[in-house]
């Protein structure tokens, strides 16, 4: 599941999101990595990220810390997002000095990810890139919309509830936190980051979006 | 999913819920109800909580309608690859897998993201192209697995007219064929009925270099500027630069 990569934004609209992920790989180092990717989510929670979670539990929005902790098994991909690089890096130092060897990849701003991972000591392995949407492209919702839903890879926040919630701002029901945190609900897997959509949302409803770039 | 229209209220909640908008009010019956063409059985509708009554129904599926929540319920694990959601850990475990190897280019194709989901017959236009061009799919992945022939790319017939949220056909191919395939596929793209993402994966020269950069600048093909970094720190480490892998 490629469900970290097409988030789409500028790079001033992405200047605050960044998931980082763990997994072990199945059938290579799979038995009894429930307890290195524990450790990993532990690290994580002290770093304050916006949104965690795994990906059947649910996310630390909707489920206690103690059931997110729980649901981590073997075949688990947990998750974890911040706002800046410092705290990636700190995630990443530590995770390599303790040596947990599970897969970690974090997906955000390549030029950013590669200095914070230089001051993590640690160095791309591998990169996906996007290269963008194609086909019937035309039946798509508008880009301001397109931002919000591509935080969830499994396209469980959709584009209906997004323009609910510019209206529920808009007419006062909501603050853009609030409906934010609401939209990120419904990312199981939680990487969907409530910070950045709150200021899309506000942007939305204040009518001053910026354009994001072209597909 | 199904809505028991005995209890159900028509509150009408769920209907934002879906991400394929399968949920509308029939006005006929006068009653919100789900197409169940267009319904991908990924539970959206009803993990949101909406339905005070409870009546939308998540029914026992059989095949081949399972094959619709495999891939588009992101808390359903594959059978085969043990992997929630679409089923792959593509390059997500590339440092101890070895799935993308030295001087080759994984290719994603994701039918259906975003927003407008597919049918088989849309990924079976992709997997053919991939293999009139030679490509080798991944094996550990849902779609192949549903293939009947990978050396043409036909989708197994039964499941040609099931639609999920999205499902990624997974290739690799030599640096030096990433051109002829990725051409083809943009051109195929133009004929489908439903959306295509598509990425691109490449191992990270001991250099930090990245051949692949130059091959798509020449197809002028401008990758995001955000996209995944695999961070190398799975253990044991795959051994990518011992020759076996060139």
């Amino acid at each position: 599941m490629t469900h970290t990569l097409h988030r789409l934004g500028t790079p001033e609209s992405l200047h605050d999101d960044y998931v980082v992920l763990a997994m072990s790989g199945k059938g290579v180092n799979e038995t009894g990595s429930h307890v290195p990717l524990r450790r990993f989510m532990e690290i994580a929670l002290e770093l304050n990220p916006v949104n965690a979670g795994e990906s059947r539990t649910g996310n630390i929005l909707t489920r206690s810390i103690d059931e997110v902790m729980a649901g981590i098994e073997d075949i688990s991909t947990i998750h974890a997002v911040y706002t800046d690089p410092a705290s990636v890096a700190t995630l990443l130092r530590r995770v390599s000095e303790e040596q947990l060897g599970i897969s970690v990849v974090v997906s955000g701003l390549f030029d950013r990810v590669c200095s914070t991972a230089g001051e993590a000591g640690v160095r791309q392995h591998t990169v996906e890139y996007s290269l963008g949407v194609w086909g019937q492209v035309d039946r798509l919702p508008n880009t301001d919309v397109l931002q919000i839903v591509t935080m969830c890879g499994h396209n469980m926040v959709t584009a209906e509830s997004i323009e609910r919630a510019v209206r529920d701002i808009r007419q006062g029901r909501a603050t853009p936190l609030d409906a934010a945190r609401a939209l990120a609900g419904k990312c199981v897997c939680g990487i969907f980051n409530p910070v950045r959509a709150a200021r899309l949302l506000k942007n939305m409803a204040d009518g001053s979006a910026p354009a994001a770039r072209p597909m | 999913m199904y809505i028991r229209t005995e209890i159900c209220n028509n509150c009408a909640s769920c209907i934002p819920t879906c991400p394929v908008g399968a949920i509308y009010v029939d006005r006929a019956r006068k009653h919100v109800t789900i197409d169940q063409e267009l319904c991908v059985e990924c539970g959206a509708c009803y993990r949101a909580g909406v339905c005070k009554t409870k009546a939308l129904t998540q029914p026992q599926l059989t095949w081949p309608r399972s094959v619709r929540a495999a891939l588009s319920d992101p808390v359903t694990v594959n059978a085969d690859t043990r992997i929630a959601g679409r089923g792959t850990e593509e390059m997500k475990t590339n440092d101890v897998t070895g799935r993308f190897l030295r001087g080759y280019v994984g290719i994603a194709l994701e039918l259906g993201r975003p927003c407008l989901g597919a049918s088989f017959a849309d990924v079976q236009v992709m997997s053919r192209v991939c293999a009139q061009h030679g490509a080798e799919f991944c094996a550990n992945n849902p779609v192949t697995k549903l293939l009947t022939d990978t050396t043409t790319g036909d989708v197994n017939s039964e499941v040609l007219n099931e639609r999920v949220l999205s499902a990624i056909v997974e290739v690799t191919v030599p640096l030096e064929r990433v051109p002829e395939l990725l051409t083809a596929v943009i051109e195929a793209a133009s004929t489908l009925k439903t959306v295509c993402s598509i990425d691109a994966v490449s191992l990270v020269e001991p250099d930090g270099s990245i051949p692949l950069r130059a091959v798509l600048a020449k197809l002028g093909l401008h990758p995001a500027p955000n996209g995944k970094n695999n961070m190398g720190l799975g253990r044991p480490a795959f051994d990518f630069f011992g020759g076996d892998a060139l």
